[in-house]
């Protein structure tokens, strides 16, 4: 049965502000996390190695958003012994806030491909890496947007977004494979931009991950179960 | 760096002297020749809601009784040690009791409201210290039982008898007659031990929203409220304070084994 969350009608008004600080942290760190990737693209598009610096070192105040996203649940839980849709919103936001930094580390590492100088020069796999990261960039939007308004359906909807990105990725994959191998000397630089191309393919996994919790959030169930995917249809309809 | 979460708590260590309500010092407390408090050090925050636990007979109601001098009812009461509060030592032997009393206000487990009217429940206290205007009584009940939530439900009946209340509202009727005095200080004692659970959190809010006005201090034997309600947050065993911190550092993160072992029923 669909649920959505009241934040506002605890008896508490400081167990209320509490839940709404903690969906709001949520969403600030999607929001540095989302400006992270858009400068990254802009770095790679651009070549431009130090921005992409600055994008690597912004990644360690995701971390530390991270790390303060975990204590306050950690004692919002010990305090207020929540529980039906006030816990499942605490749970969903601690693993949230884990895949967003994941996710700050994937961005990382296509950023340090960027200040090694190792953008490959093939322009078939360049716009192809530039493709899967405004592809990453949307549905990254779609799903925080998902998450704010609690939406089931465009949760579902942004999650369906994923397989256009692995399409791209296996693309880019052949594409990378066949240039390998008419430049077998350079190797070394193409395992970077394996691991770069790799790095944008798991952000998209990760994005699907949070769109499976707002399902959980909403439900109280997992979205691959058998008796979601009745409703997933039916909402899809 | 980016702070995502703003915390208005101080540690213990860093309460100022200026920011502190009752300062207990070296507090012995003795009870029918049995020591009840062993050396109680501790400086409770004004303004804040500081929560005493620990379990039965480990001397939490004593020290509550010991802010208002109220252990000196029993007649085989016998302590030593300094209790400051606005920079009197309520030991001392010049302090009057009926002023320390009228600024210390107390609530207890099980509502005891008098025979009377709601009205006259809630200004005994200022009709005991002499104050007959009409219109001031009228004024104090007025903000009292608004301050205390209840002035809504018990408007149209102010001339009642309080006995009619329901457990809840009868307890909100105490907190008002301890507010008509305008207290510095209340004191709670397991005040919603009686209550159901949604009237509880009712008058945990209330309690919430009175530490704009005074200092409380709140024995509890429930845990989950103790770290609900309260800002810091003490535990006692055995006649002794074993660990005095913010809530939220004391129900994460306890300094002390024992602690940890109470919190998490473990023993005791």
């Amino acid at each position: 049965m669909r649920r959505q969350i009241q934040l506002n009608t605890h008896i508490s008004a400081k167990f209320n502000q509490e839940l709404e600080g903690l969906k709001h942290s949520v969403l600030t760190m999607g929001g540095v996390i989302e400006q992270q990737l858009v400068n990254t693209l802009v770095a790679l598009q651009e070549k431009a190695p130090s921005l992409a610096e600055r994008v690597a070192l912004n990644d360690s105040k995701v971390d530390v958003m991270e790390t303060q996203v975990e204590q306050e649940c950690m004692r919002i839980i010990a305090k207020r012994n929540p529980t039906a849709g006030d816990l499942r919103l605490i749970m969903t936001v601690s693993k949230t806030a884990t895949d967003l930094e994941r996710i700050g580390d994937e961005i990382a590492r296509v950023a340090r491909l960027v200040t090694l100088n190792k953008i490959p020069d093939s322009e078939l796999v360049f716009s192809g890496m530039l493709d899967i990261g405004n592809r990453n960039v949307a549905m990254m939007r779609a799903t925080f947007d998902a998450f704010a308004r609690q939406d089931d359906k465009a949760a579902i909807l942004a999650h369906q977004q994923d397989r256009d990105i692995d399409r791209v990725y296996k693309k880019i994959l052949e594409q990378t494979a066949a240039e390998i191998q008419a430049n077998p000397g350079d190797i070394n630089q193409w395992m970077d931009v394996l691991w770069a191309i790799r790095a944008f393919e798991r952000m998209g996994d990760r994005c699907k991950n949070i769109c499976e919790y707002v399902i959980y959030l909403t439900y109280g169930r997992d979205m691959n179960s058998a008796l979601m995917k009745k409703t997933v249809k039916k909402l899809l309809k | 760096m980016l702070k995502l979460f703003e915390r208005e708590i101080l540690s213990v260590d860093e309460i100022s002297q200026a920011q502190t309500g009752i300062n207990v010092r070296d507090l012995c407390v003795h009870l029918n020749s049995k020591l009840v408090l062993n050396n109680i050090n501790i400086r409770i925050p004004k303004n804040k809601i500081t929560a005493l636990i620990g379990q039965s007979g480990c001397g939490k109601t004593t020290l509550l009784n010991s802010f208002n001098r109220m252990n000196e009812l029993n007649k085989n009461h016998q302590c030593s040690g300094e209790v400051w509060i606005q920079n009197r030592n309520i030991y001392n032997r010049k302090e009057r009791i009926s002023r320390l009393r009228r600024q210390i206000g107390m609530v207890f487990q099980r509502p005891n409201p008098f025979p009377m009217s709601i009205y006259e429940n809630v200004c005994f206290g200022l009709r005991i210290q002499g104050e007959n205007n009409r219109r001031k009584l009228d004024d104090s009940v007025e903000r009292a039982l608004k301050n205390a939530a209840l002035w809504d439900e018990v408007k149209d009946r102010l001339f009642d008898s309080a006995m009619l209340l329901s457990g809840g509202q009868q307890q909100r009727l105490m907190i008002a007659r301890a507010l008509a005095l305008e207290p510095e200080i209340l004191l709670l004692d397991e005040p919603t031990s009686a209550l159901d659970p949604l009237t509880t959190l009712y008058i945990e809010e209330l309690i919430n929203e009175l530490k704009k006005q005074c200092t409380l201090v709140i024995v509890t034997h429930n845990m989950q409220q103790a770290a609900r309600v309260s800002d810091y947050a003490a535990f006692m065993h055995r006649g002794e304070l074993i660990e005095f911190s913010d809530s939220d550092s004391l129900f994460t993160m306890p300094a002390k084994q024992q602690t940890e072992d109470y919190i998490t029923g473990r023993y005791g």
